[in-house]
């Protein structure tokens, strides 16, 4: 299993990507538990703060996308997680998806 | 009345040439007061100079220092009118909010965020290596940057008036910080941070380097800034750090999920318009668009999720209504924006 975190927006506009591979780790069975105490779909909510981060947290099959400020509990532990174990990679351009129909 | 010495040189002169130069400080400080403002609530009449007569501007600033912890607002370090306290990031905040209220004040007539004297509140030293800047709703916050690819980001006065921006925004526009709108918040943002920058450094417009964070990357980095306001793209194109992003045409508009649907990507856009129609003007830009971006901000005409081609219109509604039909004005208004492939219908 994976685990990718991206992290785009900021007053820069740039894109920081951290990727880990659980089952490489020395300690895969931490990981599955923290992974599980996420609660997935259900991001503390709160308004966009301009300039500030955007945190994307990918592990197959959850996804989601929270402000810098929702990374409390659970979220924060497996984004300082997954920071402490891989170093970042940094994407010049931004991740595209096909235009929307509306604009 | 006329003053011959631009009002930034008299107010440099009565703050900094007073140990040297007392006679030449009280004279600048006298030219400053000498006449009362003519501000509030007198509706501008097209043709009469758009710069409001100069006025001593009063900020009430607070500064705090996070001391390296993600916790706001820190320990409160410098309050208005005390010393410089010898800390870089404190001293660079204090003065560059100095010159960011200053700016809304003698030239836009607003006092502060929300045009009543709110304190500006910033909170400096914030995160272990934080490599960013941001607006929270109630204060400024600057990070140290990582010492490899951004130095702290209170080097750049265009970086501290892009923040202070986001509170006037906050407080007129409301625009919704997401897709075109959220874009169009970010132009809003770098246009007035390019116009502090500008307006300190007393540049025109074909003198001012429309960079948007000049001197926020260590010499490491191959680039010259975060954002080019003239050229969107061409900031950096780095090794570590990529090429510069920014489109600067509407077929280029990037659709993603990131950065709240590519604010600060998209935002090149309004950008480059901005900037050409400030330099086909010519002189200083804060007396042009400067002054009919700041009408359409404050107009209550835009909706919060505005998009690219209803702000357009509004500024060259608002070119018009303060400089009058097929004035220069608002013909350089259109091309910027026609340049970006956006046309405004004529108006009829």
């Amino acid at each position: 299993m994976d685990v990718i975190v991206s992290r785009s927006g900021g007053l820069a506009g740039t894109r920081l990507t951290w990727e880990v591979r659980v089952d490489e780790q020395p300690d895969p069975d931490e990981w599955y538990i923290l992974i599980d105490e996420i609660p997935w779909g259900e991001p503390p909510p709160v308004p966009p703060e301009p300039d500030r981060f955007v945190y994307r947290i990918r592990c197959e099959p959850h996804e989601a996308t929270l402000a810098e400020r929702q990374l409390t509990g659970p979220w924060r532990q497996l984004v300082d997680r997954v920071q402490e174990t891989t170093d970042p990679k940094r994407l010049g351009a931004p991740e595209s998806r096909p235009p929307r129909p509306t604009r | 009345m006329q003053q011959i010495v631009p009002p930034y040189l008299l107010d440099r002169i009565a703050q900094a040439a007073a140990p040297r130069f007392p006679i030449a400080a009280e004279a600048a400080r006298r030219a400053l007061l000498r006449e009362p403002p003519a501000r509030l609530g007198i509706e501008p009449l097209p043709g009469l100079p758009s710069v409001l007569p100069d006025a001593p501007s009063a900020p009430d600033r607070r500064i705090s220092d996070a001391e390296g912890r993600e916790k706001l607002p820190g320990r409160l370090v410098r309050r208005e009118g005390e010393r410089a306290t010898g800390d870089e990031a404190v001293d660079d905040a204090y003065d560059g909010l100095g010159d960011t209220h200053r700016m809304f004040e003698r030239v836009f007539g607003r006092d502060s965020i929300d045009g009543a004297g709110m304190p500006l509140e910033a909170t400096v030293h914030f995160g272990d290596k934080y490599d960013n800047a941001f607006w929270d709703g109630e204060r400024m916050v600057f990070g140290d940057g990582d010492g490899e690819i951004f130095r702290g980001f209170t080097d750049s006065l265009s970086v501290i008036g892009h923040e202070l921006a986001h509170g006037v925004t906050e407080h007129t526009a409301k625009l919704r910080y997401q897709g075109q709108s959220g874009a169009l918040n970010e132009h809003v943002s770098d246009a007035f941070g390019a116009l502090v920058e500008q307006y300190a450094l007393g540049q025109d417009a074909e003198a001012a380097s429309w960079l948007i964070g000049e001197g926020i990357f260590t010499d490491e980095v191959q680039g010259r800034a975060l954002r080019s306001m003239i050229e969107p793209g061409t900031a950096y194109d780095d090794d570590v750090l990529g090429r510069d992003p920014q489109p600067g045409h509407l077929r280029d508009y990037i659709e993603t999920d990131d950065d709240n649907g590519g604010v600060h990507l998209n935002s090149g856009i309004p950008n480059r318009a901005f900037a050409l129609a400030a330099t086909e003007l010519g002189g200083f830009a804060w007396e042009h668009v400067g002054r009919i971006w700041y009408d359409v901000l404050t107009s209550g005409r835009l909706s919060p999720d505005e998009d690219f081609a209803g702000f357009a219109a509004e500024t060259v509604r608002s070119a018009r209504e303060r400089f009058g039909p097929e004035s220069r004005e608002e013909l350089a208004v259109m091309h910027g924006w026609s340049a970006v492939g956006i046309e405004v219908p004529p108006a009829g």
